[in-house]
């Protein structure tokens, strides 16, 4: 497969000269079409590190995305993204309005399925802005929380350390299925959001369906979460940002189970984060931060009245050594809360660790080929490491 | 003064004032080539991406300049491609715009590229013969890249895709960007007959030929589809 890649990079340096490099202009510029294509090789990871779903793993991975912005108007625009993975079915990624309602005052009302407004790399394009074939583990690791099924105890949740890619629990739905990462960075949320900025500072609010870990495009119950992030420019090149977000993570199935047993608190999921982001000459730097904690009150006996809460740090820098090559690192790390299980005592969700190092090279101006070294760890009986090697083919216009 | 040093002095303004005779008589005897470039197809800035990640509306850019074009002759007079100093160009980044879009010189020529808006670019390219990346640096700071191979570098900025310029390096000093209206004046050129082409965007026309005569301007026009 990474010859395949490798063969594809060679092979289309010439075609991909004769491809747009530049987004399709359409209607007099009032309609523009951009597009990513993603060919990604990798190793089996039988440890599920890389997956996003049960069957689907960044390292072998075919994305196809286009997305397309229509301005109606001086103050309306309307975005969209439609996506495929492995060729399977096209999904509809982005799809709102963007109001402007003064044209002179920086302040915009979205409106549909929204961009994230937590966090500092969701909103990222996933093959041109990031240096690495693997996305941060907040974004794509999946615990084995779920928002369709809950454990019946302590020791139920810990049974499933470490089992993301396929958790299964007693309350609710009892079909296996993959759990939630702190953050969804493949599926956005839908909701109404406002946006307002100056050169230094800028504020985001939104109310959404679903949650940071679990965007939806509809939910019975209507906007739910509130989400806010603010960003601060104290200088140039560096960029500091923090982001909240709180609201009720469970779907309706399990939502419905909960209602039934007139527990006193709510299953609510919040989340605070902070990121920053330096960058000067050849060189960037980013690192983020972030806590999130999913309140379940009926496990209370097992976490001491506490929520379960999971952790994550990550660094990355970047590094370009010659005009289109660029070296770049990422280290990172996964936490969680313990609890108490049948005479034990543990995290409720297996720590993990990853180092990704890697590089790209701009085979064009709209070509890369990227490659990736990354070796994970996780604090499980099985399957507690995972160390593989990469490589992406990314082209946009 | 000696009778040596008058004859030597004597001897050498005669030969100044012979090689300033020949200098005015070599003006006088050349000529020039103008005319008018007209763009027969739409020609639209390049847009910005269209990003569904931005939680709002990109900063406003002010209107483009037109895009002008560039007439050579693509095969210089003998003698013209003596290495020459090149001088200095500047390439500004100012709202998200290189200005100018197109900018032609000769090889050897340093170009600047200042930064003159309040956030970051990263001017990069990579053209044969002009393969660089100048990284991010602030407002009011410029980097600089000496352009000795002749070609066409296109220029763009790694953080905003909508920005591109074009920097045309000519191994002679025949050329000559054209005005708002399109029309160009290519001066000094020797008396001969020359094949002549104009530039646009990336499309160049067939080649032209044209005769220049002694102290007279020739007339070229062009159409680009």
């Amino acid at each position: 497969m990474a010859a395949f890649v490798a063969w594809l990079a060679t092979s289309s340096v010439g075609y991909a000269q004769s491809l747009p490099a530049g987004p399709l202009s359409l209607a007099g510029g009032a309609l523009t079409v951009g597009g990513d294509v993603l060919a990604t090789a990798g190793p089996d990871d039988p440890g599920f590190f890389t997956y996003t779903s049960y069957d689907r793993s960044l390292l072998r991975l075919m994305q196809i995305d286009l997305t397309a912005s229509a301005r109606a108007g001086r103050h309306v625009t309307l975005l969209g993204q439609l996506r495929t993975q492995n060729f399977g079915r096209v999904d509809v990624v982005a799809a709102y309005v963007r109001v402007r309602p003064w044209a002179h005052r920086r302040i915009d009302v979205q409106a549909g399925r929204i961009p994230p407004t937590f966090g500092g790399f969701a909103r990222r394009a996933y093959g041109q802005d990031n240096p690495l074939v693997g996305l941060p583990l907040a974004y794509q690791y999946l615990t084995s929380l779920r928002t369709d099924s809950l454990p019946l105890d302590g020791e139920e949740l810990l049974r499933m350390r470490g089992r993301g890619w396929l958790s299964r629990f007693t309350l609710g739905n009892t079909e296996p299925y993959h759990g939630l990462p702190l953050v969804n960075a493949l599926q956005w949320d839908t909701g109404l959001q406002v946006h307002a900025e100056s050169d230094v500072v800028e504020v985001t609010g939104a109310v959404t369906a679903g949650t940071i870990s679990n965007p939806r495009l509809r939910d019975a119950t209507g906007l739910r979460q509130l989400v806010a992030r603010a960003v601060v420019r104290p200088m140039t090149g560096l960029v500091l940002g923090t982001s909240v977000a709180r609201g009720p993570f469970l779907t309706s199935g399990a939502e419905a189970w909960s209602r039934s047993r007139h527990d006193d608190g709510e299953y609510i999921q919040t989340s605070l984060g902070a990121d920053a982001e330096y960058s000067r000459g050849h060189t960037l730097v980013r690192g983020e931060l972030m806590r999130t904690a999913w309140n379940v009150p009926h496990l209370w006996s097992a976490t001491a009245g506490r929520p379960l809460t999971a952790l994550a740090l990550s660094m990355e820098v970047r590094q370009t050594l010659r005009p289109g090559l660029y070296a770049a690192g990422r280290l990172e790390h996964l936490g969680f809360s313990r609890i108490t299980g049948q005479g034990r005592q543990s995290e409720w969700e297996a720590p993990v660790s990853r180092i990704e190092v890697g590089g790209g090279y701009r085979l064009t101006r709209s070509l890369e080929l990227k490659a990736s070294f990354q070796h994970n760890r996780r604090e499980t009986f099985r399957f507690g490491r995972f160390t593989g090697l990469a490589s992406q083919l990314a082209y946009w216009f | 003064m000696t009778p040596r040093v008058g004859t030597g002095f004597a001897a050498a303004l005669i030969l100044a004032l012979a090689c300033t005779a020949a200098g005015q008589g070599t003006v006088a005897r050349r000529g020039s080539i103008q005319g008018r470039v007209e763009i027969r197809r739409a020609v639209h800035p390049a847009e910005r991406r269209p990003t569904v990640g931005d939680l709002g509306t990109p900063r406003d850019r002010p209107a483009a300049e037109p895009h002008k074009s560039v007439v050579y002759l693509e095969s210089a007079p003998r003698g013209a491609f003596e290495p020459a100093d090149g001088g200095r160009a500047v390439l500004d980044q100012r709202n998200e715009t290189f200005v100018p879009h197109v900018l032609a010189v000769t090889t050897g020529t340093v170009v600047e590229f200042p930064n003159s808006d309040r956030f970051y670019h990263n001017v990069f390219s990579f053209s044969k013969g002009g393969r660089f990346d100048l990284g991010r640096y602030a407002a009011g700071k410029s980097k600089s890249v000496r352009f000795d191979r002749p070609g066409i570098i296109r220029v763009f900025c790694d953080i905003h895709s909508h920005m591109n310029a074009f920097i045309l390096v000519f191994s002679h000093p025949f050329f000559a960007i054209t005005d708002a209206d399109g029309r160009y004046r290519i001066d000094n050129v020797p008396p001969g007959t020359y094949s002549v082409v104009a530039w646009n965007e990336g499309v160049t026309s067939e080649p032209r030929t044209v005769t220049v005569r002694e102290g007279a301007a020739s007339d070229l026009e062009f159409s680009l589809r």
